[in-house]
């Protein structure tokens, strides 16, 4: 039986070629993924365990923002000489880096990078963990000297004697470059300025005796732990932040980690919907198999084979599937990595692909997965091929399977369709996030099994509509590709759901990411009053110089700045909220439009009020006149009293939990350091906004980290930060119709097999090669728009109720993008094309005579 | 031109014009030591209304002739003519759109396309070539052959004769020049055989039509106008008014002589263990047909 079994696979490598890309495919991402967080993993941990000091010194900071306020913490330089007297300290060295920098060039273009990744200016000494070593010129001496980091210097055609100015915070300072540095570890992306140490504190910190921290050597025989221990003896426990090397690799490592599991996740993400798709087309193919060989199963029945031992057959060489596609799959994930590697290259973090690390979990979950998903996906078909009976061989069956009752899916696609309508209903009724999330998880997920198990019944009501102009349009081939596609309605609906999921998938996306973009346009059209804002693309603060040269430029009117900081309130009700507030110039009226349910700006912005959203404030027992203990970065604290509530429909989102703001005054008092981070400005009277503009324009022009932007280039910027969102499901869709389209192939290949007769009949009696080839493409067409119209409806509902949850945190507009919609039902035509070339092409070729005489 | 070869080529008496001629028409497959003859020079000229059967034994050629008259296969050499058109050398294009527009099929099974129903099926032709089907002429076609009340059945819903009898509309449905019909009655119990044989005669003698059919059926033979017998990828004699006895006693001749090389099964380039095969090896295009090989790639 084995070697039948080892026959019969051999036999059909080539119809089952598609089902093991299918399965490399999955496995490839699974293996893919793992390698590279393993080796991105190992990567980073060595250098950070090479690169921190024995132990560090740093403020201590006690609040996080996902804002950033634009201060440097710093600590006294001459903390370096107190540390340096401990016993067990063999050298100290003081550390001025900041990462609130931009460095341009001569033509006043930003040599940093454009990944996102910061770049960071710092301090230049050399010690034997420096991650860097001098490849050229000379060390940075004195003020107006620098060093840059070659992977910069080479991307941004940078060289030794060119000018580069900084834009600190406490002001813009020219530098030229006199050296290069090359990094001797792994670059994780960021461009690096060099100065010297006192240059350093004094531009970048503001004066010479602050540091952002005190880097110390252990003497020898000294441990890391028992040195930060007698640091902190000194110094006192809760006056700075002690970290030992370990300590401190480890939490560079989580910080990067973020960042990593983002790329891991997406990439699994990737893998799910290749298993999920793959799974499809591996059952088609099965299914086709033993429909093809029912009478040869029905042969080894009549001859004694028994059905456990069909079974097992089948099984069998659906493992050998398996097998053989996950072992390609996971020499495709090792190629993957690689990409990925050097992809992060071009995104300036140079790994070492020599170092390429494969763990042994990584053969271990391809294998698994691989065999697992085939396995999985055949056992039905084997059991409907044990089913066959002996009588079968002797029967003149045309195809198996094509007249089986759907009564069973019916049902089960009903009841699981009822359980998940009824689950999209809750989520839409519910008021409550978390909850609505979660009943909307449910409810897709069902929904879309349900969708897959009642498919084949909706084939024939769908494609009788969807194909009902063929006949007319295309004569007796739209006729024959229509009923063809109608032919046997469980592999159309296999081979539809494969599409399906994936555009389910974009859809709903698509309607959330539309809906939410709507309700920010509203939100900006309803709250923003001001002519231009002036920003930075992350929204990361800026520079004094810009407000000063914003607000000189002539023809700014009213300027109005905002700033934020992180804050811990401590609320009524007990609770202790962090979280980020803002602090604005007087006038805010007249460039935004905040609705107030009691008080006014005024009274929000006067000095030792604040401003705080009703909900907030109801939720935590919070009343106008309640006077609230607020803590500041550094320290520092105060006590504000609420006066006036906002009534905003956005209170929430940006990490601006409880929508907190107060005088600009407040700020400046609390976050001395602080920097801007946006200035809405209106023209002055007798100024046109579009003069104003291009003089704005012109005023900024040595600044490129910050931008005009009027309402609808505000709106585009929010929009493209949604979008990026997009690209990911994109990508994600792409993927999907790969394998997709891989299934209709194989479908359409195999169907054209099991028609060969049919075929050399209709080229006996005079069809033409081209009109063979569009009968088949035809019938491909209107299976993937098949595909596309069920996956789009379900991905509608889908973003509905998407939208539903989004609304209770405040985007209540509801935007379908039927162009979007209607762009997918015709790009699914087009994949329906593509698929169709190969099997039309093979089935053209096919021979008139060799198809008539078949068996 | 191979001594074996009639005089004149046969079929051409009594006929008001030649629907189908081929001149020193062969086919061989494979090349080199495994050179298999299936036509071996053939000349014959198909009789316009007329119903020529085309009889011989397994192997003897009847079907690839056929093939090659209908423009399904090409020859090896020599010519073929439809009416005044020579299909040898036509495009593969022209010649899919001649057999679309100028010739019918019957074959032994799988006749129709199962996607379709009855009507869909006999007008195929005329669709696929986006021509409207004479109303008229179909209605005739459809009356004579009993399918009124059949049009709207998807072929699993009929019978093998009913089956057949559609093939048979649609074959007469675009009144083609040449009806090639390859063991029609093949599939079919004798009653239903008849019943298409009958239709078949009614097709030349009411209708007009030129028919040649393909059959090892004696009986079917004696159903048309002239009998051509084919051996060994040769026309080997011809019978006119033939019936079901006479062309049986001509074909109980093939079997003994050709008892000395078996069962006549095979196929192209199958060596036999007892090298009954190629006595002296190497192609042979003009052999003599006693030494022919009679492996062939027909199948009936």
């Amino acid at each position: 039986m084995l070697k039948a079994t080892l026959r019969s696979f051999l036999a059909h490598k080539g119809r089952l070629l598609l089902s093991a890309l299918a399965v490399m495919l999955s496995v490839a991402f699974v293996a893919g993924s793992l390698i590279f967080s393993d080796t991105v993993t190992r990567t980073f941990d060595r250098l950070f365990a090479s690169t921190s000091a024995d132990v560090t010194v740093t403020p201590k900071e006690d609040l996080e923002s996902q804002i950033p306020s634009g201060a440097t913490p710093t600590v006294p330089a001459s903390l370096a000489q107190r540390v340096a007297r401990i016993d067990g300290v063999a050298d100290t060295h003081v550390d001025a880096a900041v990462e609130n920098i931009t460095v341009v060039d001569r033509d006043n273009k930003s040599v940093g990078p454009t990944t996102g990744a910061p770049t960071i200016a710092t301090n230049w000494y050399v010690t034997d963990r420096s991650p860097v070593k001098l490849t050229s010129g000379h060390a940075p001496e004195g003020p107006g000297q620098a060093l840059l980091d070659a992977d910069t210097a080479k991307k941004k055609d940078v060289k030794i004697g060119d000018t580069l100015t900084v834009l600190a915070q406490p002001g813009s300072f020219k530098v030229q470059v006199v050296g290069i540095a090359t990094f001797t570890t792994t670059n994780p992306g960021a461009a690096l300025v060099f100065l010297d140490t006192r240059a350093a504190q004094t531009e970048l910190l503001g004066s010479p005796d602050a540091a952002t921290g005190i880097s110390v050597t252990a003497a020898s025989g000294v441990s890391d732990a028992a040195l930060k221990q007698r640091i902190e003896a000194e110094l006192g426990r809760n006056t700075y932040e002690y970290q030992t090397a370990g300590e401190q690799a480890e939490s560079s490592a989580a910080s990067l980690g973020g960042f990593l599991d983002v790329i891991k996740y997406v990439m699994l993400g990737f893998a799910g919907i290749a298993v999920l798709v793959g799974i499809f087309l591996i059952v088609n193919t099965f299914s086709m198999l033993i429909a093809q060989r029912t009478r040869e199963l029905g042969l080894l029945r009549a001859l004694g084979a028994d059905r456990r031992q069909v079974r097992r057959s089948v099984l069998t060489e659906a493992t050998l599937l398996g097998l053989v596609g996950s072992t390609l799959g996971l020499a495709a994930g090792i190629g993957l990595a690689f990409g990925l590697i050097s992809l992060m290259g071009a995104f300036g973090m140079n790994l070492k692909s020599t170092e390429i690390v494969i763990g042994w979990a990584t053969p271990v979950s391809a294998y698994v997965v691989g065999v697992g998903v085939t396995f999985v996906a055949a056992y039905l078909p084997a059991r409907r091929a044990a089913g066959v009976s002996p009588m079968a061989a002797l029967a003149d069956a045309e195809i198996a399977g094509v007249g089986r009752p759907l009564k069973v899916r019916a049902v089960v696609g009903a009841l699981v369709g009822v359980a998940g309508a009824a689950a999209l209903v809750g989520c839409v009724v519910s008021t409550e996030t978390g909850s609505a999330a979660s009943l909307l998880g449910l409810g897709v997920v069902l929904t879309l099994v349900a969708t897959v198990i009642a498919g084949p019944l909706l084939v024939r009501p769908v494609i009788r509509v969807l194909g009902g102009a063929f006949p007319a349009l295309f004569g007796s081939i739209g006729r024959m590709s229509q009923r063809n596609a109608l032919r046997n309605p469980r592999r159309t609906g296999a081979t539809a759901a494969a599409l399906m999921v994936g555009l389910a998938l974009v859809g709903g996306m698509s309607v959330a990411s539309a809906s939410m973009t709507k309700s920010f346009d509203d939100q900006i059209d309803k709250t923003l009053g001001a002519d231009f804002v002036v920003q930075n693309q992350n929204f990361q603060p800026f520079p004094q110089e810009v407000t000063d040269k914003v607000r000189a430029t002539e023809g700014a009117g009213l300027v109005v700045r905002q700033r934020f900081s992180p804050v811990a309130v401590r609320l009524p009700d007990g609770k202790r909220v962090e979280t980020t507030a803002a602090g604005y110039d007087p006038r805010l009226d007249d460039v935004a439009h905040v609705t107030y349910a009691e008080g006014d700006t005024a009274a929000a912005l006067a000095d030792g009020d604040m401003a705080m959203d009703v909900e907030f404030a109801k939720d935590h027992g919070v009343r106008i006149g309640s006077t609230i203990p607020v803590e500041f970065p550094a320290g520092r604290k105060a006590e504000l009293k609420v006066a006036a509530l906002t009534d905003q429909d956005t209170g929430d989102g940006f990490g601006t939990q409880g929508g907190l703001y107060f005088g600009f005054g407040t700020m400046e008092k609390y976050v001395p350091d602080g920097q801007d981070s946006a200035l809405y400005v209106n023209a002055a009277s007798g100024t046109s906004v579009d003069q104003l503009r291009s003089r704005l324009e012109k005023t900024l022009d040595p600044y490129p980290q910050v931008q005009v932007r009027d309402q609808a280039d505000y709106k585009e910027l929010i929009r493209n930060q949604i979008a990026v969102l997009l690209y990911l499901v994109y990508a994600l869709l792409g993927l999907a119709i790969v394998i997709a389209v891989l299934g209709v192939v194989n479908t359409l290949a195999l169907s054209v097999v099991e028609r060969t007769r049919e075929i050399g009949l209709l080229r006996a009696i005079g069809l033409a090669r081209r009109q063979l080839r569009r009968m088949i493409r035809l019938e491909s067409v209107v299976i993937a728009v098949f595909g596309a119209v069920l996956g789009l409806a379900l991905g509608l509902v889908w973003g509905v109720c998407i939208q539903q949850v989004l609304a209770l945190q405040g985007m209540k507009a509801l935007a379908i993008p039927w162009g979007t919609m209607v762009a997918v039902v015709i790009g699914s035509a087009v994949v329906g094309i593509v698929a169709a070339l190969l099997p039309a092409l093979r089935a053209s070729r096919m021979n008139v005579l060799a198809a008539i005489a078949h068996e | 031109m191979p001594t074996a070869a009639p005089e004149h080529a046969p079929g051409r008496a009594e006929a008001d014009g030649i629907a189908a001629r081929a001149r020193a028409l062969t086919k061989a497959y494979g090349s080199g030591e495994t050179t298999v003859l299936a036509l071996d020079a053939v000349d014959v000229d198909i009789a316009r209304g007329r119903f020529t059967a085309v009889m011989g034994p397994s192997g003897s050629g009847k079907s690839t002739l056929m093939h090659c008259l209908a423009g399904l296969d090409t020859v090896s050499a020599g010519q073929v003519w439809l009416g005044d058109t020579e299909i040898t050398g036509l495009k593969e294009r022209d010649l899919t759109r001649l057999r679309r527009d100028r010739i019918g099929f019957m074959f032994q099974s799988f006749n129709l396309i199962p996607t379709l129903n009855a009507a869909e099926n006999i007008t195929l032709p005329m669709d696929i070539a986006g021509q409207k089907p004479d109303q008229k002429w179909l209605d005739e076609v459809i009356d004579t052959l009993g399918l009124r009340d059949r049009l709207n059945h998807r072929p699993a819903q009929l019978s093998g004769g009913q089956q057949q009898r559609v093939a048979c509309a649609r074959a007469l449905a675009s009144r083609p020049e040449l009806i090639f019909a390859d063991e029609p009655t093949g599939n079919l119990d004798s009653r239903a055989g008849l019943e298409v044989l009958g239709f078949l005669r009614q097709a030349v003698d009411n209708l007009g039509q030129t028919v040649v059919m393909v059959t090892h059926d004696p009986g079917a033979a004696a159903h048309s106008d002239l009998v051509l017998f084919l051996a060994d990828g040769r026309i080997v004699d011809e019978m006119e008014r033939p019936t079901a006895e006479a062309v049986l006693e001509r074909m109980k001749r093939f079997d003994t002589l050709r008892a000395p090389f078996a069962d006549g099964k095979g196929s192209p380039g199958d060596v036999r263990p007892d090298g009954g095969y190629h006595p002296d090896g190497g192609p042979r295009p003009d052999a003599s047909p006693e030494k022919s090989p009679e492996g062939s790639p027909d199948k009936d």
